[in-house]
């Protein structure tokens, strides 16, 4: 598989379309673009350390893969190119620490009230940008006082029978440590379309630490989250993912960019869903539940750079479009910028709120409050950047199933959302907090 | 009963086929290797430029004898009626980027290196260098932009073959400053769209240019606010300006792509990328389902009709492999006008007819691709565009009027189709 | 008619003229090199890149395989700025006798070459592309070297030192006082005018073609042609120059060398070096033998494909495979054989020799002209060189950091920078786009010009540098010349990127109507 991906340079016709796309390329002059980066300059690679430290600009959205029509992997070229810069590199702290959001979550979970205060304390993020290098303005999530693994141990449903189909989620570790209430409902909607949802021990897909170039790492992260998972799917258990970001790790980044490729995580790959997609199915088969109350509210749709990456289409607004009154929009804008762990640092956090600026505004255009988009980091930046609260495209059937005893059509505004924590969002002109 | 159809290929053809296709009301759903390739044609509509080595100047008046040399042109397989139709259809669906033109006369423009080159429908932010009129042309040309060399542009000009008389010289301008050396097209692009660039443009052109001049400049005149932009500069410097189109990226391609793309998400169209077409399941003759690989494996998309608009071989919708045996690539289909495996594939000069040019899929009158006994191979498959056998379309000046011309009448001809039930609605 | 004098007027500007320049240039004699084309346009300019350690040679011709790491050596030092030190690797196939692995070792033993068995599984670490079932693996001090960078290195070192470098030069008529040869009229093929050259002494160095030269002045010299066909790859499937470990033959060495692999090469010997072809058996072999190296090569893209003739010198000129001839050099004294005086042919040999077969031409120049003066061309280092800091793959791509597009990159594919361009275009004075491709590399790399030409041709056009007429010549010239290079190996990758580039050339800018 590693020849393959190198050998794919071998497609490129220099055709500059991936480049017309690349939305970090537009935003600085210090990453001149995927063709040059990719199958360019991987011709020259191969002999000794890489010299090339733009490569560490390239934020990873992929979106130069999905636009190549010869079928270049460019992205994984990129990312192949960033691990091999910093095999020859020590690994700054920054990168190390933000590369492990289990690790990070664990600490941060039982002590999280001032945790948060300090995450959002204006002198501490200061320092931290000092010393660390985390932009001071970067979004930052709250961390949960009670995990979603914890509380899913403590969920009992006794409505399902014990022969109902079963599915197992790949909750990750943004709906674990910072949106247990995200895992909350599709929990919620899952049962009440009269699945049992298992929920086995699992840990981070290690995505962070592919993405900041630390194979050996990540190869670890991953190894031990598909040995979790294999059994299920062995059994022709389906697995769904509700971060579109860990679910392509598991469909095909683990094995195209990290080369990891036994059966195990063969078969894991062939079982895992998105959640949207997941539910799409259901319904193709005529066996999802559709007793949606009225929504009559406007929500803008982000499908984030790894949604588009699973090549799906948008099951999302599929979806969505069979809830009453419930008026989707559909952006066109490729990129929010924060590329998972990419837009929260010192040196690159400008570049990434270039990247989503037109989101950002084509959102405000559209004047609604809320926005919906289906990976956590990206939601958080949307939050941030467009000053709208971000939910999850399964908040909003959640709330038309009528779903959680609080919840009415339109009461969305007053409750916290689950987006951020348990808190409620900032707008990223520093309009709240 | 709502029907869905499945294009394959998101270059002009596909992206002309599916839109169509939802006026007859049908679900359409786009997958597609990549992006296509209107980033890389100078989004002028070329129905017909030359007919052996002379210059048309009517592609409606030359059909006839063209179609006496090419007697399997993709443009065989359409009405005439139809090319009509779809030029005056796509102008009409991108108003906003003011298509002008028609069959009756090619407009006449420059190339990058200043060859007039014919084209039936232009893009207003191009129709000010329409040579045919002769007159008075400056080229104008940036400093640190590699793809437009304004002083070739006019020298070749001058000499070149054209109506009336016209004069062209060059004038080369330094960038703003910027950190960036070579900023390419797509930068420039973006950064036209901003006030202060303009102002900048107006300013140090303002004295250079004499009266009566048209203004030639790279096509790079704005990427989202392209339409204001040249009319801004047309204002203030009071004087007709138009864009060339140069190489690959084109952005005057990139703002069709937008167009197009704009126009296909308002009517529901589902675009996937970075997918490719493995195959179909098939029964009775017509295909049931296009099979799709994605990241993880392989889904299937129930389908009505199928378009195949996945290109010739620059796009790999066609391949030949090293013993010289030519392939389409989806679903195997025969293929018409390749050498035999071990034969010549190449002539010795450059410029020489090319024995593998005009290689492809053959179809009959709907478009649909046909076997050695001219049966279609499956009743609700079509071809569109850069596949299909019969062309060579760098040398007619016919790419993108035989992309809109077939996706326009393989929708049309899918819209005449009996719905059946074999495809399951996906609602 | 113009003239010029010197002491030794050099016939030839492949790696042996430039070479022979170089030395008699540095030992103080006024030099004139004339070449009918570009510097390095022949042989040198054609062959696969490797700087043998000699093991090819170490069974058949120990002779060559002494000389060539004798010269492997001398040349990573002082040509350090031309040469990769890539390491060479002998590998047995299944398709070879793994036994010959014994011979070779021993021919290795006996020429001073140096040669260690590794085990299979190392060397395929090292080569992850190799074929897995090789049996047995050798590694050598094989190299590659750039053989553009090196002649013009000579040619600068030369002319550093008072010599007249003349490419696009054709010697017409040898001018003969009696029995003596005393130089040379030459036409300047660019300006059309004549020059005559007067020399104490003419070194024939014109390769495959010396056996013409020598006619001229009425010697006889057997130069066999041998054609050979390489093919280079789009990139670098290895990093070491791979070797069959047989006896020689057919499409056995596959050569990293820049930013491609170079699979090479056959052998047919042609009447005439200036009538060659590409023949489709020889391309089809020359995949077929890759393929067992690296199996996936016969699909792979390969990038373009060139034919190359080698001389072969045998005096008796009866041998009915060319590859049988020596490689070794051979110094012809034309005085004693022939009766001429003032003459000397060097000929043979291969490019990794070539320093010292300037070396013992010019220890015969000093002879004929009774003055003897040493040879420093093993310790001075070439133009370039002096730090010995070998040649990196990578170097262009470091040298653009840490703003890549800081400045305009005209071949994005080799990345050479504007500047660059223009410098070379200035220093050489030439208008033909070949010559600067062959200082430069331009448009060798994937798309083949596609994007670079007409950037280049609006470069050399751009302020009055030349008439549009030239540049437009410039840019269809170099589109038909590629086309004999690409057009044998086009298919699969290569014929897509072809079809783009038909695209832009003949849709986009439509250079088939430039005006005549």
């Amino acid at each position: 598989m590693n020849d393959l991906i190198r050998s794919s340079l071998d497609h490129c016709v220099k055709c500059t379309i991936c480049e017309s796309f690349c939305p970090v390329s537009q935003a600085t002059p210090l990453f001149p673009g995927p063709k040059y980066i990719g199958p360019q300059a991987e011709r020259y690679r191969g002999v000794g350390p890489s010299p090339d430290a733009s490569v560490d600009y390239c934020s990873g959205c992929g979106i130069c893969t999905q636009v190549c029509p010869q079928d270049v992997k460019i992205a994984e070229i990129n990312s192949r190119a960033r691990a091999k810069l910093w095999e020859g590199r020590r690994i700054p702290l920054r990168n190390q620490l933000i590369a492990r959001p289990s690790v990070i979550g664990r600490l941060g979970t039982p002590v999280a009230p001032l945790a948060n205060w300090a995450l959002h304390n204006r002198a501490i993020r200061a320092l931290v940008q000092r010393v660390v290098g985390i932009h001071r303005d970067a979004p930052m999530p709250s961390f949960t006082g009670r995990t979603f693994q914890s509380r899913s141990r403590a969920h009992r449903n006794g409505a399902t029978p014990a022969d109902a189909p079963t599915v197992v989620y790949f909750h990750g570790c943004g709906t674990n440590y910072y949106e247990p209430r995200v895992g909350e409902m599709v929990v919620a909607v899952l049962e009440h379309n009269g699945f049992r949802v298992i929920v086995p021990a699992q840990d981070c897909c290690g995505l962070p630490l592919q993405s900041n170039g630390n194979f050996p790492a990540a190869r670890k992260y991953v190894q031990r989250l598909v040995a979790n998972l294999a059994p299920h799917a062995r059994s022709g258990v389906p697995i769904v993912s509700n971060s579109t970001s860990c679910g392509l790790m598991l469909k095909r980044e683990a094995r195209e960019i990290l080369g990891v490729e036994d059966e195990d995580t063969e078969v894991v790959s062939r079982s895992t869903f998105d959640l949207c997609e997941f539910l799409l199915s259901v319904h193709q088969r005529g066996e999802l539940r559709t007793d949606f109350r009225s929504l009559p509210i406007t929500v803008p749709y982000h499908a984030p750079c790894q949604q588009r990456g699973h090549g799906i289409g948008k099951p999302a607004l599929d979806l969505l479009a069979l809830v009453p009154d419930l008026h989707m929009i559909e952006l066109d804008v490729d990129c929010c910028g924060i590329a998972g762990t990419y837009g929260i640092k010192k040196e690159k956090y400008d570049i990434a709120m270039a990247v989503g600026r037109r989101l950002f505004s084509d959102i405000a255009a559209t004047g609604a409050d809320i926005a919906a988009c289906d990976s956590e980091t990206c939601r958080w930046q949307i939050a941030h950047g467009a000053g709208v609260s971000a939910v999850h495209p399964i908040e909003l059937l959640y709330r038309a199933y009528g779903l959680g005893a609080a919840d009415a059509p339109g009461a969305h505004r007053d409750l916290p959302l689950a987006a951020v924590g348990d808190r409620s969002t900032t707008a990223g002109n520093g309009a709240q907090r | 009963m709502t029907t869905q159809s499945v294009v394959i290929g998101a270059g002009l053809a596909g992206l002309t086929a599916a839109l169509r296709l939802t006026e007859h009301g049908h679900r359409v759903v786009i997958v597609a290797r990549g992006a296509g390739a209107t980033h890389l044609a100078p989004a002028t509509v070329d129905v017909l430029g030359y007919v052996g080595g002379e210059r048309v100047d009517s592609p409606v008046a030359s059909f006839d004898q063209f179609f006496a040399r090419s007697p399997d042109h993709p443009y065989r397989r359409v009405a005439l009626a139809q090319v009509e139709a779809a030029l005056t259809w796509f102008s009409a669906r991108l108003a906003g980027l003011g298509y002008t033109g028609g069959l009756a006369e090619n407009l006449l423009l420059s190339t990058a290196i200043g060859v007039a080159r014919p084209s039936a429908l232009v893009p207003r932010t191009m129709i000010g260098g329409d040579l045919r009129a002769g007159g008075r042309f400056v080229f104008v040309g940036f400093r640190g932009f590699k793809d437009f060399h304004p002083s070739l542009i006019a020298d070749n000009l001058t000499r070149a073959q054209v109506p009336a008389p016209l004069t062209a010289r060059a004038v080369e301008l330094a960038l703003p400053r910027d950190r960036l050396g070579d900023l390419g097209g797509r930068r420039l692009a973006e950064r036209f769209d901003s006030r202060q660039y303009r102002d900048w443009l107006v300013e140090s052109l303002r004295d250079k240019l004499e009266p009566d001049e048209r203004v030639g400049l790279p096509a790079v005149l704005g990427l989202r606010r392209a339409e204001e932009t040249w009319q801004e500069l047309e204002n203030r410097l009071e004087r007709h300006v138009f864009e060339v189109p140069t190489l690959p990226p084109s952005i005057p391609g990139l703002r069709l792509f937008d167009a197009l793309t704009a126009r296909l998400r308002a009517a529901g169209v589902r675009v996937v990328f970075g997918v490719t077409a493995v195959g179909a399941s098939a029964h009775d003759g017509r295909i049931e389902a296009v099979a799709v690989a994605n990241a993880s494996g392989t889904v299937s998309y129930p389908a009505h009709s199928v378009v195949l608009a996945s290109g010739g071989f620059a796009s790999g919708g066609l391949a030949l492999d090293s013993r010289g045996v030519t392939r389409e690539t989806v679903f195997d289909l025969p293929v018409a006008g390749a050498p035999a495996a071990g034969s010549v594939r190449f002539a010795p000069r450059y410029f020489d007819d090319q024995p593998l040019a005009g290689s492809g899929v053959p179809v009959d009158d709907q478009l649909r691709p046909v076997d050695a006994d001219g049966k279609p191979v499956f009743g609700n498959l079509h071809a569109a565009g850069a596949i299909l056998a019969g062309a060579v379309p760098w040398k007619e000046k016919s790419g993108t009027g035989i992309s809109l011309a077939t996706g326009y009448a393989a929708a049309d001809a899918i819209r005449g189709a009996p719905v059946t039930s074999m495809a399951e609605p996906v609602r | 008619m113009n003239s010029l004098e010197a002491d030794v007027l050099v016939i030839g500007g492949g790696s042996t003229g430039a070479g022979v320049a170089r030395d008699a240039a540095l030992r103080g004699f006024s030099t004139v090199l004339v070449e009918r084309r570009d510097l390095g346009d022949g042989t040198t300019g054609r062959f696969h890149g490797l700087l043998h350690s000699g093991g090819r040679y170490a069974v058949k011709d120990p002779s060559a395989a002494r000389e060539c790491i004798s010269e492997n050596r001398i040349l990573r030092r002082i040509a350090s700025d031309c040469v990769e030190d890539t390491g060479g690797m002998f590998v047995s196939t299944p398709w070879d006798d793994p036994d010959y692995g014994d011979l070779f070792l021993k021919g290795c033993q006996d020429t001073g070459v140096p040669a260690e068995e590794i085990p299979v599984g190392e060397a395929i670490r090292r080569e992850p592309r190799l074929n897995p079932d090789i049996r047995r693996a050798f590694v050598v001090p094989d190299a590659a070297v750039d053989p553009w960078k090196v002649v013009w290195a000579c040619a600068r070192s030369a002319e550093e030192h008072g010599a007249r470098i003349l490419p696009y030069h054709r010697v017409l008529d040898l001018e003969l006082d009696g029995e003596r040869v005393v130089g040379a009229r030459v036409r300047d093929e660019h300006s059309g005018e004549e020059l005559r050259v007067r020399a104490r002494v003419v070194v024939n160095a014109a390769g495959a073609w010396a056996g013409q030269i020598a006619e001229l002045a009425h010697c006889t010299v057997n130069v066999r042609a041998g054609m050979g066909l390489m093919i280079a790859m789009n990139h670098r499937f290895v990093n070491m120059c791979i070797n069959r470990c047989k006896r020689p033959a057919d499409g056995d060495i596959l050569m990293p060398i820049r930013t491609v692999c170079v699979i090479g090469t056959t052998d047919l010997f042609v009447p005439d070096p200036d009538v060659t072809e590409i023949r489709q058996a020889d391309v089809d072999l020359l995949l077929d033998e890759g393929e067992k190296l690296v199996p996936g090569f016969r699909e792979a893209r390969a990038l373009h494909a060139w034919v190359g003739v080698r001389p072969l010198f045998e005096e008796t000129a009866k041998v009915a495979d060319t590859r049988d001839v020596t490689r070794s050099h051979a110094l012809l004294d034309h005085d004693s054989r022939d009766g001429v005086a003032g003459f000397l042919t060097i000929t043979g040999g291969k490019a990794t020799t070539f320093r010292l077969m300037a070396e013992v031409t010019v220890d015969a120049v000093c002879q004929h002209l009774g003055e003897q003066r040493p040879c420093t061309t093993a310790d001075e280092s070439l133009p370039g060189s002096e730090r010995h800091v070998m040649y990196r793959l990578d170097a262009r791509l470091a040298a653009r950091e840490p703003v890549p597009q800081a400045e305009e990159i005209v071949c994005e594919c080799e990345l050479i920078t504007r500047s660059a361009l223009e410098a070379a275009i200035d220093r050489r004075g030439t208008t033909n786009l070949d010559d600067i491709r062959r200082l430069l590399r331009l448009a060798m790399g994937p798309c083949q010009g596609g994007f670079c030409i007409y950037r280049a041709a609006g470069i050399l056009h751009h302020g009055g540098r030349v008439d549009v007429s030239v540049a437009n010549r410039a840019l269809l010239d170099f589109l038909e010349e590629r086309w004999k290079g690409v057009h044998p190996i086009l298919h699969g990758d290569q014929l897509r990127q072809s079809r783009l580039d038909d695209w832009i050339f003949q849709g986009i800018l439509d250079v088939e109507h430039l005006p005549a």
